[in-house]
């Protein structure tokens, strides 16, 4: 096999904070959201961290942010957007492809 | 630009990094129905089970029927607790569909069966109905409502599992009638708290074996 055969990683999603950030928020349903604290007691990340891999996931389109208001309170929701889903998608099968092309390892 | 200096990941690494990072977010946010339904499968078994012991009904009943009832309520009540908190530690921080779905089918529980207890009680004021067919009646009115509503259960989540379970409950609501006093009891707990414990076993099998090895893809 050829090194031009060998799929491409997404670099977006190819980083290890910004992975489970994609693989916590696709675990959601579909249509669902979750808080800010909520995603970052999901992953353990500290909010700086975790704004700044979001904001780049953002700036790809594959998450979206909303901020809302609850009972007067500001609330941020994020979900992963259907091109956020697809990429992630076709980000495992590339995995898959490179582990079968290296032999499993 | 700080936090992009991580290593480099391998394919495999990747696949493990997804694969744990799933297992966590099932974990927490699909909160798998075993532990749930253990809870349940312990307070009918052991509280139906003592109710049916203190029947006088036997030579020498395991104690008064009154201290059964007790025992029966404070499970009861330790149970529904039990779901509300897990029902409100799964959705914590997540809007949308499910969250709502959720919500609803909890309240539909709370509803049901503040209904079918007003309804029971007036029944029970209303016609001259010996203690035998009052216990009947409560036994299959309940038995039938907690069916129905697992069968709803099913049908909402697409568990087939859940749905089964359902009709089960449901069964068991006809066959507690049939056998009559104490009989409905045994049925209630042998039959209604083994199947929530087989329920629980089976679903904390699949959360086992589907855990962290497979990628989700929901």
């Amino acid at each position: 096999m050829t090194e031009a055969s060998l799929p491409e990683l997404d670099p977006v999603i190819h980083a290890q904070a910004r992975l489970r950030v994609t693989v916590a928020l696709a675990g959601l349903h579909h249509g669902d959201q979750i808080t800010f604290p909520r995603l970052q007691q999901l992953l353990d990340m500290t909010a700086g961290n975790l704004s700044t891999h979001l904001r780049k996931l953002e700036d790809a389109e594959y998450v979206e942010i909303t901020k809302a208001y609850e009972h007067r309170t500001p609330v941020t929701l994020v979900k992963l957007t259907a091109k956020g889903r697809a990429a992630f998608e076709s980000y495992t099968t590339a995995l898959h492809r490179l582990l079968d092309a290296t032999g499993g390892n | 630009m700080d936090d992009d200096e991580e290593q480099p990941m391998s394919a495999a690494e990747s696949l493990n990094l997804i694969a744990r990072q799933n297992e966590r977010t099932r974990r927490e946010l699909g909160a798998g129905p075993a532990r749930l339904l253990g809870v349940w499968a312990f307070t009918w078994l052991i509280g139906w089970g003592l109710v049916y012991l203190a029947d006088d009904s036997h030579a020498r009943p395991l104690m008064p029927g009154w201290t059964a009832g007790i025992v029966v309520a404070v499970l009861f009540v330790v149970a529904i607790a039990y779901s509300a908190y897990h029902g409100g530690r799964i959705s914590r921080g997540i809007r949308g569909p499910s969250r709502r779905t959720g919500a609803m089918y909890g309240w539909s529980w709370m509803i049901s069966f503040a209904a079918l207890t007003l309804i029971n009680l007036r029944v029970m004021k209303a016609g001259e109905l010996d203690p035998h067919t009052i216990s009947l009646l409560w036994s299959g009115t309940s038995l039938l409502l907690t069916g129905v509503l697992y069968l709803a259960g099913g049908m909402l989540w697409q568990d087939r599992l859940q749905y089964g379970f359902g009709a089960w409950i449901v069964v068991c609501g006809g066959a507690s009638v049939l056998v009559g006093v104490p009989g409905n009891f045994l049925v209630l707990s042998l039959a209604g708290g083994g199947g929530f414990l087989v329920a629980s076993l089976v679903y904390f099998v699949r959360e086992r074996r589907s855990g962290p090895t497979r990628v989700a893809d929901r």
